[in-house]
This record gives structure tokens, sequence and C-alpha cells, in this order.
């Protein structure tokens, strides 16, 4: 080695032996900024807020707690932020822990994207490790009640779940999956059920060390056999996979032997002939992915194996509609304080339309009315729920036509749009007159 | 500097001006006349197509009645012309015509494209020949060029099937991934196809390849509810048919948007649930207003 060599290395260890405790500080260090006294730190602090002197005795505590260094995360004098923080909790969190929040995340928990990691974390001191605020699965059951619930009360449990959540999911977020999960699926899952020949065996023959499992298992338990999803397609729950796929020997044995509905019709023919004996079928159910636009073809959570609850099956496509559903029942929200004064009658909103049930009038398969309704008759179908219309409303029917387009006979959508207009009664104008007036022309004034 | 500044507004100004001047020749549809009857005084029920051409012909898919209805355009109305009325339709959805004036209407009850001769006797179905695997066709619309090339919206193989005049195959162009839900096809005079996701209400186009559909812009939520329909006038204009929200948006080539024309109502002039228009050589459009039962035809105000 050169002097020269020599002198540049000297030079650079020297300057890291400088930046080093600096690089190494994790927040700003407050003695500086603030010009404490020598010795002033946590222990100032402590003078006031006596009641951490046990916090600090706890088995995990944070280290700039530990270290005193009050400062590195609260602004003694003034602060915008709440607890005289020095920033938002997120921004002061990721200082230190960046980490926890992967710029190609897959997945990430809400409170840590929102920056509440106050949620799951006591920032000062805790008993458990991570500061966590409680133990294992009792910090999850505070948000995921309903997860948590189900996998407790279920018969056929999945042993992970009571071991930890932690098991199978990352707490902050997922670079590999997902849900949050550890990894993708199927890999996740044969690390624990190794796909050897009695697994094979055990799933008809089939290659299911590829497949993903969660189309037909519950990952929290379930109330059926092999934690299947409640409701099984019957081939399944038979074990006849062949009656739909290829068999497990072919060289893609995952593949069906039919697309669409074609391969639906095999087994539900009386379905099919009833959907296409009516002149309207529903469009979606004609493509290429067919029944399973709406239905899982092995197992769900759902009746009828619907993918989810009706509601949002429907949103899915119709999206603006549900959209439109939530901005009535706010406005409806918004304008009940202001009624106190007034009753204000006539709703907003139409109730089977907020309880999510389209098919309260809507034939999901196909119908013989325009709008897939489940009656050709508007009135009729009204009727079924406001039974009073047909002997004691407007006149009605095909004897009475629409002053406004002569093809059009007087029924209720004349009148009212049943997805709610954002006036009340359900009506296309603001006030009933305004409707009124509309074809009684000679009464405007 | 000050020229600098001077330049980019003006260059500001120009650009803005060019779009301004697209949407003006994009123009304002001025309602003209509304269609409510057939030739023997009988009232249509919610039409849901429409087809019309060069030589002053209109064909209304009258869905409801299960039939055809022919009419004169007229340069302020159109006259009823006759019915077509065959067994082999029962519920015409959607309606097109090529150039010998042969009608091809869409029945979506049996899914299959029934044809019609210009006198309007059955001529057949519109059977696809020679086309590869797979080999199921379930047709959602059709577009027809003016070279009386036929494109067929199948959706169960998720494809749209070009085809001569005779209807055979010639080639197909398979969707784009990642789509909602096709409801329609069009075809401008470059031979551009397009098709219209009423989901995701996104119009896509073939425009950088023949073979492969690219969103032409990004999707239209911010203008349209529920997209059914799109055709392209001959200067390449797109009219987009919002049938829920009751209106039509017009887009230029690249996917800019002109402006939305129309309104939801009852009164002639409005539209209720509209469900394909058509646009003639002489600038009329016509709307199949199915909600309120009738066709209405408006002149393009520029």
């Amino acid at each position: 080695m050169t002097g020269r060599q020599v002198s540049v290395t000297v030079f650079w260890v020297t300057l890291g032996a400088i930046l080093l405790p600096w690089l190494a500080t994790p927040v700003a260090d407050g003695n500086e900024k603030f010009r404490l006294k020598p010795g002033a730190e946590g222990k100032l602090c402590l003078d006031c807020h006596s009641d951490f002197t046990l916090k600090l005795k706890s088995r995990f505590v944070h280290t700039p707690v530990k270290t005193g260094n009050c400062t590195g995360c609260h602004s003694p004098h003034t602060s915008a932020h709440g607890k005289l923080l020095s920033a938002s909790t997120r921004s002061i969190c990721l200082t230190c822990h960046e980490d926890v929040l992967p710029e190609k995340a897959r997945s990430a928990h809400r409170p840590v994207i929102e920056g509440r990691c106050g949620t799951c974390h006591d920032p000062h001191a805790s008993s458990y490790k991570g500061n966590l605020s409680k133990n294992g699965n009792e910090l999850c059951v505070g948000c995921h009640t309903t997860v948590v619930d189900t996998a407790a009360k279920a018969k056929f449990p999945h042993l992970p779940v009571s071991d930890g959540c932690l098991d199978c999911h990352n707490p902050h977020a997922s670079t590999a999956a997902t849900r949050l999960l550890r990894s993708p699926l199927p890999a996740l899952c044969i690390e624990c059920h190794q796909p050897d020949a009695g697994f094979t065996k055990q799933h008809g023959g089939y290659p299911v060390g590829t497949a993903n499992c969660v189309s037909c298992h519950a990952a929290h338990g379930s109330n059926t056999r092999g934690i299947l999803f409640d409701t099984v397609h019957a081939p399944v729950a038979g074990k006849a996979c062949t009656q739909c796929h290829n068999p497990p020997t072919a060289a893609q044995p995952f593949a069906t032997t039919r697309t669409g509905f074609e391969l639906c019709r095999g087994c539900h023919g009386k379905t099919m002939n009833e959907t296409f004996g009516k002149t309207r079928v529903h469009w979606p159910l004609l493509d290429k992915t067919g029944c399973l636009n709406c239905h899982e073809a092995h197992a769900s959570r759902k009746p009828k194996l619907l993918n989810v609850d009706e509601a949002a099956l429907c949103g899915r496509c119709h999206g603006e509609t549900t959209a439109f559903q939530r901005r009535l029942t706010e406005k409806a929200k918004q304008e009940k304080p202001r009624s106190k004064s007034r009753v204000e009658i006539g709703s907003l909103t139409h109730d089977p339309v907020q309880r999510g049930t389209c098919s309260a009038c809507h034939s999901p398969h196909a119908s013989n009315s325009t709008r897939l309704l489940n009656q050709e008759s508007t009135v009729e179908l009204c009727g079924g729920c406001h039974d009073w219309l047909k002997h004691e409303s407007h006149p009605m029917g095909e004897r009475y036509r629409d002053k406004r387009s002569k093809n059009l006979s007087v029924d209720c959508l004349s009148c009212h749009r049943s997805h709610g207009t954002g006036y009340r009664y359900l009506i296309a104008f603001p006030t009933p007159t305004e409707l009124c007036v509309q074809c009684h022309k000679q009464q405007k004034r | 500097m000050r020229r600098l500044v001077g330049s980019l507004l003006i260059i500001g100004s120009l650009a803005g001006l060019g779009h301004d001047a697209m949407a003006a020749q994009a123009g304002r549809l001025r309602y003209l006349a509304a269609v409510y009857l057939d030739d023997q005084g009988h009232g249509m029920r919610q039409p849901e197509a429409v087809a019309c051409n060069d030589r002053s012909a209109l064909v209304v898919a009258d869905t409801g009645g299960g039939r055809l209805l022919r009419y004169t355009v007229g340069d302020w109305d159109a006259k009823p012309a006759g019915e077509i009325r065959a067994p082999e339709l029962s519920l015409p959805v959607r309606v097109q015509m090529n150039s010998k004036d042969e009608v091809f209407a869409l029945d979506g009850a049996r899914r299959r494209v029934v044809r019609f001769n210009a006198n309007g006797t059955f001529k057949g179905y519109l059977a696809p020949e020679g086309i590869p695997a797979p080999a199921s066709v379930v047709p959602r619309s059709l577009a027809i060029d003016r070279n009386d090339t036929i494109y067929l919206l199948d959706i169960f193989s998720a494809r749209v099937l070009v085809l001569d005049p005779n209807g055979r195959y010639v080639r197909a162009v398979p969707f784009p991934k990642d789509h909602g839900f096709f409801s329609d096809v069009a075809v401008d005079s470059r031979g551009t196809i397009y098709l219209v996701d009423s989901i995701t209400t996104t119009v896509y186009a073939t425009r950088k390849s023949p073979g492969e559909f690219a969103p032409l812009a990004k999707s239209l939520r911010a203008h349209v509810t529920f997209p059914t329909s799109i055709v392209v006038d001959g200067r390449g204009i797109i009219y987009v048919v919002d049938q829920a929200g009751g209106g039509i948006v017009l887009l230029d080539r690249d996917g800019t948007v002109l402006g939305r024309q129309l309104a939801m109502g009852w009164n002639e002039g409005l539209v209720r649930s509209p469900s394909q228009l058509c646009i003639n050589d002489k600038g009329q459009v016509f709307v199949a207003d199915r909600g309120n039962s009738r066709v209405q035809i408006f002149s393009i105000a520029r």
C-alpha cells in the first residue's frame, strides 16, 4: 500500500468515525435543537410526567423513551399535532421504521397506510414484544371481530388461526401477496400441507399443489368437513371433479370440458331452459365467463354459491347505481336534523335497494321484461309490496295514456324512479306539484 | 423573456382554440321531430335500435312489438314505409343496413342475426362460415362498414369476428385483457374498430394495430353512467350512448371528450334509456328512445 493510499484510507475511516454517531441517531437530537441543559433530557420531562416512571418499568420500552429522547418525537413547546408531537405519527414512526411500508408492497394494513401505528403499538412501553398494546390474536380481534368470532365458532377450525394470525399474515405489509399474506397461494399453504401422494389422492388425483386453495377452503375455518366453505357445489362435495374438469391425468387437468354457460348446462338444464325460455337473458351470463360472473364454481361463504353479497355482486357492474344509493343515504341522514321542526314525508330511498336485495324486483338470470324485472307489468311488480296502489291511486294501466309520449301508458315509473332521484317520494322533479303539472298543464300556475 | 412568454401564450391559446374548434365541429344536437307510429297508426313499443343510410332509409327495431319498421326520411321528419315482421325475429335489439339496403337484425331472444332482403323478405341467418375454434358464437351486436364487411361482437368467445358480406370468416380480433363487458361495436371509414365497455366506461379501438384493441383514452366515468352503444360518423366523431344516464357523449378520434348532449326526460327532445343511434350523410341523428317508446330525430347544429 502506497503512502497516498494509506492517507486516503485514514481520511475515510476518520470521516466515518465522525459521521457514524450522527447517522446512527434515529431521530433529531433534541438536546441541540432545544438547547437543553446537560442531563436534562427525559429526566426533565419525568419531573412532571411522573406516571411514566411506572411505564418505564415495562418489559419492552421504545428505544427513544429508554434513552430519554422525548424530543425525538415530541415538541416540548408548541405543535400543530396532537400530544405535542413534532410531526404526524406516520412521518415520525417512518423516520426510523421506514421498512414497515415497502415501496412495492402488494398489500398493506390500513392502519399502517394511514399512519395509525398507535392502533396496535404503544409508542412508549408495553409488556408485549414489539411494543404491542395487546398480545397475539387479542390485538387483531379488536378490529377483525367477525373473522375471529367466526373462526372461534367454526366446527372445523384451521389450527394456525388459533396459533396466531402472524402464522400466515404480515402485520404491516406484504411484497409477496395480497391480503397481507406472507407468501402467495398456494406456496403459503404448501409450507404445512405437503402435496404428497396422500394429499393428491385426497383431492381426487388432481395436482392441487398448484391450485388456488381458497377457491374451496375457508382459511379461517368453517362448519363443513375439510374446512370447505359452507356452501359447496355438489360435484366438489362428491369429489366428482371430472363432471367439469378434464381427467387428472390429462395434460391440462384443470381445464374445463366446456366454457361459459355451456359447462353448467349439463347439470343445470332445468334452470338453463327456464332462463333461455325468457326473451331477455342477462348478457353477462352469455359471455366467456358465464355463470361464474356471479357464482363460485367450487364453494362459497354465500348461499347459492354467490361470489359475494347480492348488493356487492350487482354493484360490481352496476357500480353507479350502488354509489348513487350511498349518496342518497347520506343525503337522507343530512336532511334528517333539519326536519325536526317540520315532519319530512316521502322517502329519498327505496327499501329493497337500500337492503341490497336487487332480486326483489329484478331477475338476475332472465326475464320477459326490459330491465330484467320480475314481472312484465310495473304496476303488478310494485303492487306486490305497495298493494294499496291497485285500488287507491292515480289511474294506471294500458287504458291511460301518458300525455308526454303517446306510446306510453301511465304506470308507477311515469312518476317515480325505483332507484331514487334525490327528491322525496322518488319522483323525478323537486316537488309533487312540478311533477303533476307535466301532464296536468292546465293546473300550472 | 417577454418573447418566450408571448410565444407560449400564443401556442397555449391555439391549442385551446383547436380543441374548441373541434368541439364546435362536433356540434350540438337540435331536436327536429319524434316518430311514434307505423303506417297503420299503431305505436311502437320500447324500440332499442335504429339503422339509417344515405338513401333516406330508416329502419327501427320495434323491440317490444317484435318487428322492424321502415321509414323514409325527409328533411324534417320520417314517413312510415311499412313493417318487416317474420317468425324468425321475435326481439330485435340491434339493427344495421348494408349498401344494398339489406337489413341485419340481432334477435335478442334467440341471439342470432336475421338477414332480410331490401324488399323486407327473410333471406336467412347470418351464420359465420369457416371461423376458427372456438366455434360457439353469441352475438351481442354488429356493425357494417361501407364495403359491407360485417363486424360481429361475439361475447361468448371474447372476440370481434370480421366477416365478408356473405358471412365468410376474414379475421378475428380478440378482446383486450381486463375488460368489463362489451355492449357494442362500431367501425369508422378508416376501418378502425371500436368497442364500448359498459362497466369500465371505456372505449377501445384498433387504432395502433388492426389486430389488437387498446383503450382510446381513460375511462369516461366522469361523463357517462352506463354506456351501451357506440357509433362513428363520417368525420370520425364518436358518439357514445349513455343508456342509464340518458345522454350522448361525443369524442374525437383521440378519445378527447367534446361534450355531452341530450338529457333525461319525457318531453320531446329529452330521452329515457336511449339504446342506439345512427347518423346519415345529411347530419341527421336518429335516437332509439326506448324509455319513451319513440325514435327522435335531431340535426347536428354547428
